[in-house]
């Protein structure tokens, strides 16, 4: 099944906000569209995202090919990406994320055998004044301690 | 904690983290910006902020006023981009601007948008703050519905449209001509410059790309004057400034403060000291790509002239304070590899270069290293200072010398410690623990996942 059918109206919303003849500007917000829904950027859905917006298939895997946070595996139902730059590494980062591969069994390519969780030690994502920090999925978490991390996780299905 | 003598504007209830919403805005008298910038004339908004001083709160600190005098005449349509992708290590001072104050950068925009003559802004947010955008779109949304933004702003006929772009993990887009590669859709790749963006700009057309915080202070100073910015001075610096504060001080977090304020008091008054009383061993003071300080430079004043005194750029007052545990190696290191992973690829002294300084230094760091290996970094690296070495100067644009300015930095501070781990074979720090259970989770993904460095 078609991952933006029906999302016609959508689309369009998006592309209304840069002038017509630069619809190419839709390519990030309609590829976020896709992960939102999928949770990753497959080849079907990125030959999708071409037809849409009006560019070749190759173009939009340059694209996503270069963005970091458009992933090009599935990931786990919660995706985890823990900050591993300076400020977040000198308050505990990697001890962190080795806490949750072992504790949660987080391999660390792809997700756990249940699909709960999937980890990616990622550069800096702006938490540096609450280090150490990471996003699951969507939600920002800081000051994280075992304790914390064991919070958050366990209230993810 | 110091008593201030000065009422905080940007985030006067930081601890509270909550957002003001459009009611609670006009409660303090909201909007207020843009309705004064509608009474006057665009070159009037120009000359007031010219007048203040304010320079971009970005990193590059370039007089404001000044960029919007750089638009060519009569040439329209003319676009602002709001640089919101604030991806600086160190640097998290835009997050709650958008997160707390909205509108208020909504203010900005349409001020701004009047003062240069332009009908559309972008937001272009970092793909990481989920929740900025969606405070940001929800507050567009609140202006709209008000009235105070579209095709007829405040009932004056004149027509702003603000609109939210999110980036998807991308260090260089904060770059401000990749961020216009990547808002027009495509990888984010730096552009040459000249022309620069006020010239030919976003989809070819001129174009003013400022910082957040830049465009938050507008309205501020069209309401409060540029006499009230300027009380707050130290040399060419103006206004008061946030600092992100971050690592290992005991209260880290976003100061507002006048650029007067030293380092020494900003560690040991604002933020409580060092964690366990420990010693500062460096300090990074403008957000991870700029030279390091060392501990007898603590009394630094933090302006943009202070900083460059002693040897350093305030660039986007992100400081980060590092302790004695803290192995200069190993943390340049640590930086190292965000460079590597972050260059475009583009040019290439910056991809070969920044790559290469970094598997140098993980010699260096994990043993096996040479004193011809230190001689080589050197030679890549430079000294810390722009144009020296292989990459500094070398690249389209500065990601470049930001990949360079720390490693010779950190050699030139530290240069005994780089010997000692190349004489005992690795490093022999307490911290080390940190990097060997880092430095094996990173190098086992590294064949596989090349987005893992």
């Amino acid at each position: 099944m078609p991952v933006l059918e029906g999302r016609q109206e959508d689309i369009e919303k998006i592309c209304a906000k840069y002038p017509p003849e630069n619809r190419r500007s839709a390519l990030l917000p309609v590829l976020w569209m896709v992960q939102e829904k999928e949770g990753w950027v497959s080849q079907d859905s990125m030959r999708e995202v071409a037809d849409v917006v009006g560019v070749t298939a190759a173009e939009v895997y340059e694209v996503v090919s270069f963005y970091t946070m458009f992933q090009q595996k599935p990931t786990g139902r919660h995706h985890i990406a823990f900050c591993q730059t300076l400020s977040c590494a000198v308050c505990g980062a990697y001890e962190a994320i080795a806490y949750i591969c072992e504790k949660y069994n987080v391999p660390k390519h792809g997700p756990s055998e249940d699909g709960r969780f999937s980890i990616e030690a990622v550069e800096c994502i702006g938490a540096c004044t609450e280090a150490p920090a990471m996003l699951v999925g969507e939600t920002l978490h800081g000051n994280l301690t075992p304790e914390r991390i064991d919070e958050i996780l366990s209230n993810c299905e | 904690m110091p008593v201030d003598t000065f009422d905080k504007v940007y985030l006067p209830n930081i601890e509270e983290n909550k957002t003001e919403w459009l009611q609670d805005y006009l409660k303090g008298g909201g909007y207020d910006g843009s309705k004064k910038a509608l009474e006057m004339a665009p070159e009037t908004i120009i000359n007031v902020v010219k007048d203040s001083g304010l320079r971009g709160r970005g990193g590059a600190g370039f007089p404001t006023g000044v960029k919007w005098g750089f638009l060519p005449k009569d040439v329209h349509p003319r676009y602002l981009t709001v640089n919101a992708d604030e991806s600086e290590p160190g640097t998290c001072k835009d997050r709650p601007l958008m997160e707390q104050r909205p509108h208020t950068l909504i203010d900005g925009c349409i001020a701004t948008c009047l003062a240069i003559e332009a009908e559309a802004a972008y937001i272009y947010i970092r793909g990481e703050y989920y929740k900025s955008a969606k405070v940001m779109q929800q507050a567009i949304d609140e202006a709209y519905e008000a009235g105070f933004l579209g095709d007829n702003i405040f009932g004056s006929g004149k027509k702003v449209d603000v609109y939210v772009h999110r980036g998807a993990g991308a260090y260089i887009c904060g770059e401000e001509t990749a961020l216009l590669t990547s808002l027009e859709g495509y990888r984010g790749y730096p552009r040459l410059k000249p022309p620069f963006p006020a010239v030919s700009g976003l989809y070819g057309k001129p174009t003013i790309i400022n910082n957040v915080e830049t465009i938050i202070s507008v309205p501020f100073i069209l309401t409060k004057g540029a006499d009230w910015f300027k009380s707050y001075v130290h040399e060419r610096s103006t206004g008061l400034r946030l600092y992100s504060v971050s690592g290992h001080v005991k209260k880290p977090g976003v100061l507002e403060l006048p650029m007067t304020v030293t380092l020494r008091e900003m560690i040991y008054d604002y933020c409580g000291g060092i964690r366990n009383d420990h010693d500062v061993k460096f300090v990074i003071p403008g957000g991870s790509s700029v030279p390091w300080l060392l501990p007898h430079q603590l009394d630094t004043v933090m302006s943009m002239e202070g900083v460059n005194a002693a040897g350093s750029f305030l660039g986007s007052a992100a400081v980060m304070v590092l302790d004695h545990t803290v192995c200069p190696v190993w943390a340049v290191t640590n930086l190292s590899a965000f460079y590597r992973h972050e260059s475009c690829g583009q040019c290439t002294p910056c991809r070969e270069g920044s790559a290469w300084m970094h598997k140098i230094l993980m010699r260096i760091e994990n043993g096996g290293a040479t004193m011809a290996d230190l001689e080589t970094l050197e030679s890549i690296a430079g000294t810390g200072k722009p144009n020296t070495g292989m990459i500094s100067g070398k690249s389209i644009c500065a990601l470049g010398d930001a990949s360079a300015w720390p490693v010779g930095s950190a050699i030139q501070c530290f240069r005994d410690e780089f010997v000692k781990h190349i004489e005992e074979g690795g490093c022999s720090y307490r911290n080390k623990r940190f990097w060997m259970s880092g430095d094996k989770f990173v190098n086992e993904t590294a064949e596989h996942h090349p987005r893992w460095h």
